[in-house]
């Protein structure tokens, strides 16, 4: 029962602040939805822990039906079983420091309430995801944050870049959402069910069952599998889906850091665990679940080497670490997924407040060419960019470290893990390089911001830097606390079968005996990364502009993030406009004026031979009325 | 020649009729109009007082009495309607009624 | 006797006596208010009484309470109270239209239609029907001093008259030929042997008599003339409730009593329904009076609904139910924004006088735009749903014809739906309209809720229209 609280409190929170923002005001507003996530908090957390620790056994909360039809049904249900109540813990704890953080840094915009209410409504839908119990759930709040996602990165609704980055976002995960339905459908064909704990139960049994399509015989589950995949791809941006994320940093930037780095972007990887019993029969799928997830890492990591724009960096990083995640999830190594998920949670959702923070600093400016030696002027904020660098480049001790040696270690035995292990190795590299360029362009070297900006370089208020010691403290101590029970031996003990681990004897347990240098490599790379980001930037900072003249082609390749947009705007984009155009003069000008309008024009013209039968004329009627009856008896005694 | 339940279904017919053909064929006056009215009400009343009979049954006389009774009051809001259309139009012809159309 | 059945009906009609006499000597300008707040008061007790009122037959078999005629009575109250909260301000700023006879008449239109539901005897059915278009006919005529609602008057008292009369007619001839007046014994009677002629007649004439009071083509002519020259918190009333009790008398009556006969009425229905849906899918194109559209369009509706009636099935009686619900909702919010359009204390009925209404009265434009686009079906609004059950009943009935031509003509029918919404954000505005009152706002405000969050509560509509079905169909 108070799982439900924890997750009906947003819900509330968001309508009174929508509903009745303008009576309430800015704070009443921003006191409801901070108040009902802190009572959201704590029910999460406390319905996690109890559930956690076994005193209460696993289950759902049963709130109502909603469709019945014929044999489909669907109910409103609240799942909780140990990887839920993880992802309610961290959706709800996250938020509420995100809410928080939006005090001070929406402070004086015009739609105040209208944030908070699309906030909260943000954390329901994304909480109604992570405790879906059937597939239709798991798909409401899928389209819900998708739906938040699109109205709070258009939230400054009069930037014309807002409204191009919000429809570009909705129409990239309505390709993946295609995927997503699709596979829904075939789930509920192959299995007549949509309810998890059904399907789960029936996977051996379906391993055999084939689609027979144009000739070739297609495995159904990895049809399957394949398909929510495609879903994830777009919600989480993986390569092919992944161009909305970096614009979507016209949103406000807790916004970013909430959607676009902590949850809904997870919300695929989630997806792909919470199914996992399935994927564990979809051996194809998972291959390209793997090579998707491995290159995206790769990819955007390098991508992310080149931006100047501090949030379109830290997008890219987000975009490679959720390949990660998928590796991961490709090896069966779900436990780790979700482990870094948390993880990343914390120390992205803290890199972008702090380069909120710096932007606040800044008065609005997010290009690092016009920053630089902020270090002394907001020590605050430097420290704690340090430690989710630190976190992000996976430097022992802190958190990142642990969830990404284990992701490491087990796409080294993964099966065809060899291309996976060397995407990530190489990631790894490339992570802490992009991390301390971004850190040491915004807050070394020589002060290039313009004197009147310089002159208002402020610390944030003590509202927005609360929250970032609290994740703080999370991106520090939380890989090290929570290893034992996230993909050590206490693993099976903690995800008590919420996670398949039918692929035994289980990767995590091969994990512990991979060669030294594997345990090794990815601290020693990543102080690689950092290493070489101080000679390019602090030491020779000739040095870049050295190597973009020399590699022009790759380095215009980067910045301009391989041409991605310029080639859809090539294959999709401008045919589109053409075949619209075409049609607009051939098909507009003549074929409509043939038979479409044609059509038109009958309508027409029958509307008005009906209009035209109503005369006014009460003779008329009631002739038109006898007609009827004749014809009716005349229609009877012929068909009888 | 015994009169039986078919002459008596014949003669409501034919009183059904009459009372039809009097809505749509009359052009001249909105009374007329309210007159067949009561005459397709009294074919129905004379097929129900002869089914009654034909079956031994009452329940198509009672029905009967409710009909009638329906009918009044169903003439006097007809006419009160007619009067007030008089009033507004000055005329109840039935070829006036046609303010609305289309 | 088993009086206690008919409860809310007897408390509704009593109330509306004491509701009549109190207007009597209530002081002269207040009362209509106050007639109307005691309307509104018996409404919602006779809503209550419904809902606990026990279930079962009473009257020696002249009248039954089950789940159906709950549900169809909730809907009706539910229609009836939504008109008076119309009709609050609208009526007092026509001032001839103030007094405190019409909530009167709604309650006794109200008895009447819950009475129509409620019958299990033609008897019932016929005296309902009557009390409830009697009632009708006078509150369409209620502008005295205007031609236009009298000649509405006119029409519709001459017209149903006739439609009475052929449904009389057809009961006579029931009677005669199955030698009862119960719909359980004409069943019974139909159950043995091939029906002789004069029954399948007097079928015929019975179905034409109900099918004028739901507005199907071809007997729609009346309808309008009607929704135009009535006062327009007169054509909102007209547009719901009764047509919901009409249907749902049509169901309980084709599902009943005739129900053996399916096999000989499904293609009478169907042909009613492809007219309807055809007259209600091209007449509108032509319309400039956004009354006259929406009598159109509401043909159109009843076209859908029937075609759950058409599939014969318990499915597809739950589809019509719910079709009728949803239905219910978008028509009332949409007269709502109708009797919104005032300028200077004229109402204004042209399509073309909501133009920039998106930008004058952005909350009116969008209540207006969600019901456009749920009577257009389009997802995830409630009118979707609605014409996604009947199409799935008339689909699993095999009735193949029936769904195309209902999926083509709700194609050309988002033609008009989505002009009004263009009209209302692209069109250049003309002059903001008149403050809106409060009860205006909460009737739009309220079926505009129902309308896009039916989604939700999907599950426990469609569980009270199965309990409905199944109780009609035993």
């Amino acid at each position: 029962m108070i799982f439900a609280i924890a997750v009906f409190a947003p819900l509330a929170g968001s309508l009174i602040s929508g509903l009745f923002g303008r009576w309430l005001g800015d704070r009443g507003a921003q006191a409801v939805s901070v108040i009902l996530m802190l009572v959201a908090a704590f029910f999460g957390v406390v319905s996690g822990l109890r559930l956690l620790t076994g005193l209460v056994p696993d289950g759902y909360v049963f709130v109502g039906d909603w469709l019945h039809v014929g044999g489909f049904q669907a109910d409103w249900s609240l799942r909780y079983d140990s990887l839920s109540a993880v992802m309610v813990m961290m959706v709800t704890v996250v938020s509420t420091l995100i809410h928080i953080y939006s005090i001070g840094y929406m402070e004086g915009d015009r739609s105040v309430p209208r944030f908070f209410a699309y906030l909260s409504l943000f954390t329901f839908a994304m909480l109604m995801l992570v405790t879906a119990n059937d597939l239709l759930q798991l798909f409401f709040g899928w389209e819900g944050v998708g739906l938040v996602s699109y109205l709070l990165i258009g939230f400054w609704y009069d930037r014309p870049s807002a409204n191009d980055a919000a429809i570009k976002a909705f129409i990239m995960n309505r390709i993946g959402d295609l995927g997503f339905a699709l596979g829904i459908a075939l789930v509920f064909f192959l299995f007549g069910s949509i309810r998890f704990d059904t399907i789960f139960a029936d996977v051996v049994a379906q391993n055999h069952a084939v689609y027979h399509l144009f000739g070739a015989n297609l495995h159904a589950l990895d049809v399957i599998g394949i398909l929510l995949f495609i879903g994830a791809m777009g919600k989480s941006a993986q390569l092919g889906l992944h161009p909305w994320l970096a614009d979507a940093m016209e949103g406000p930037t807790p916004v970013s850091a909430l959607i676009h780095a902590a949850t809904m972007v997870t919300a695929g990887v989630f997806l792909m665990v919470r199914m996992s019993p399935l994927l564990e029969y979809a051996p194809v799928a998972l291959a390209v679940v793997g090579i998707i997830g491995g290159t995206t890492a790769v990819f955007a990591a390098t991508i992310g080497c080149a931006q100047t724009d501090i949030k379109r960096v830290i997008a890219y990083s987000t975009c490679s670490q959720l390949g990660y995640m998928f590796v991961a999830v490709s090896v069966g190594a779900y436990q780790a997924s979700i482990f870094h998920l948390i993880m990343h949670a914390f120390f992205k959702a803290l890199l972008f407040l702090t380069a909120g923070s710096v932007i606040h600093a800044m008065s609005g400016e997010q290009d690092m060419r016009k920053m630089g030696g902020l270090a002394r002027l907001i020590p605050y904020t430097y420290v704690m960019m340090w430690i989710g660098g630190l976190a992000l480049a996976g430097i022992p001790p802190l958190s990142g470290f642990f969830s990404k040696d284990a992701i490491i270690d087990a796409s080294f035995y993964g099966r065809g893990g060899g291309y996976a292990c060397i995407c990530v190795e190489l990631a790894t590299y490339l992570t802490a390089f992009y991390t301390w360029r971004l850190i040491f362009m915004t807050f070394h070297g020589p002060r290039r911001g313009d004197a009147h900006v310089m002159a208002h370089v402020h610390e944030s208020p003590w509202v927005m830097r609360g929250p970032l010691a609290v994740l703080a403290i999370g991106a520090v101590f939380g890989g090290g606390l929570l290893d034992h029970y996230f993909v050590g031996t206490g693993q099976r003990a903690f995800w008590n079968g919420s996670i398949s681990t039918v692929n035994d004897p289980h990767i995590l347990t091969s994990i512990a005996h991979v060669p030294l240098f594997i345990d090794f490599l990815p601290t020693v790379l990543g102080l690689l990364g950092i290493a070489t980001a101080f000679v390019m930037y602090m030491l020779r900072p000739d040095l870049p502009a050295l190597l973009a003249a020399r590699f022009g082609f790759i380095y215009r390749l980067l910045i301009h993030k391989y041409y991605v947009d310029e080639l859809y705007g090539a294959i999709f984009v401008r045919p589109y406009h053409a075949l619209a155009r075409a049609i607009w003069h051939v098909g507009d000008e003549d074929i409509i004026d043939g038979i479409p309008r044609g059509g038109a024009l009958l309508a027409r013209g029958s509307a008005g031979g009906l209009v035209r039968l109503q005369s006014g004329s009460l003779a008329q009627y009631a002739f038109v009325m006898l007609i009827g009856l004749v014809v009716l008896i005349s229609v009877f005694l012929i068909f009888r | 020649m015994p009169i039986g339940i078919g002459q008596y279904l014949v003669v409501s017919a034919i009183l059904l009729v009459v009372g039809i053909f009097g809505i749509f064929m009359n052009r001249k006056n909105v009374i007329t109009i309210l007159m067949s009215i009561e005459l397709i009400l009294l074919s129905v009343n004379l097929n129900l007082v002869a089914f009654s009979g034909a079956l031994h049954d009452l329940t198509g006389q009672v029905f009967t009495m409710f009909v009638l009774t329906v009918a009044a009051a169903e003439a006097a809001i007809g006419l009160a309607i007619v009067v007030t259309y008089f009033r507004n139009r000055g005329s109840i012809a039935v070829e006036d009624v046609n303010l609305m159309k289309g | 006797m088993n009086w206690i059945v008919a409860l809310p009906e007897i408390v509704l009609a009593l109330s509306g006596m004491a509701v009549l006499i109190a207007g009597v000597f209530a002081p002269r300008p207040g009362a209509f208010q106050l007639t109307s707040m005691l309307a509104l008061g018996a409404l919602l007790v006779t809503a209550g009484l419904v809902v606990i009122a026990p279930a079962g037959v009473g009257y020696g078999g002249l009248y039954v309470a089950d789940a159906f005629s709950r549900f169809v009575q909730l809907l009706i109250l539910a229609g009836a109270a939504l008109a008076i909260i119309l009709s609050l301000d609208f009526n007092r700023q026509e001032a001839e239209l103030a007094r405190f006879e019409f909530p009167v008449l709604i309650l006794f239109a109200a008895v009447g239609m819950m009475i129509m539901v409620g019958a299990t005897n033609f008897m019932t059915l016929y005296l309902g029907l009557e009390l409830q278009s009697l009632a009708l006919y006078v509150v369409a005529a209620f502008a005295r001093d205007s031609l236009r609602s009298s000649e509405a008057g006119l029409k519709y008292f001459v017209l149903g008259s006739l439609a009475s009369g052929l449904l009389l007619y057809g009961i006579s001839l029931t009677y005669g030929f199955s030698g009862s007046m119960s719909f359980a014994q004409v069943a019974r009677a139909l159950l043995s042997g091939t029906p002789s002629v004069g029954l399948v007649i007097g079928m015929v004439f019975v179905i034409s008599g109900l099918v004028f009071k739901v507005a199907a083509a071809p007997f729609h002519m009346w309808s309008p003339d009607v929704y135009e020259g009535a006062p327009t918190s007169v054509t909102a009333l007209l547009g719901s409730a009764p047509k919901v009790a009409a249907l749902a008398l049509l169901l309980r009556v084709m599902m009943g009593p005739y129900g053996h006969l399916l096999s000989q009425w499904q293609l009478l229905i169907e042909i009613i329904s492809i007219a309807s849906l055809v007259v209600g899918a091209l007449a509108p194109i032509l319309q400039t009076s956004i009354k006259r559209l929406m009598a159109y369009s509401s043909i159109g509706h009843v076209g859908y609904a029937l075609m759950g009636l058409a599939a014969g099935t318990q499915s597809g009686t739950t589809a019509t139910l719910i079709y009728l619900a949803t239905y219910l909702f978008m028509t009332l919010g949409s007269f709502g924004v109708i009797i919104a359009m005032r300028r200077q204390g004229r109402s204004v009925e042209t399509i073309s006088d909501l133009a920039g209404l998106g930008r004058n009265d952005a909350g009116l434009a969008l209540a207006m735009t969600i019901f456009m686009l749920s009577m257009a079906g389009v997802p995830p609004l409630s009118g979707f749903f609605g014409k996604l059950y009947v199409f799935l009943a008339a689909v699993q009935s095999g009735l193949w014809t029936l769904a195309v031509i209902g999926v083509i003509a709700s194609v050309v029918g988002a033609y008009y739906y989505l002009r009004i919404v263009k009209i209302m954000y692209f069109d250049a505005p003309v002059r903001a309209f008149d403050r809106r009152s409060p009860s205006l706002s909460f009737v739009v405000a309220a079926s505009g809720i129902v309308t896009v969050f039916f989604i939700i509560v999907a599950g426990p509509v469609t569980a009270a229209a199965q309990a409905a079905a199944l109780a009609l169909l035993g």
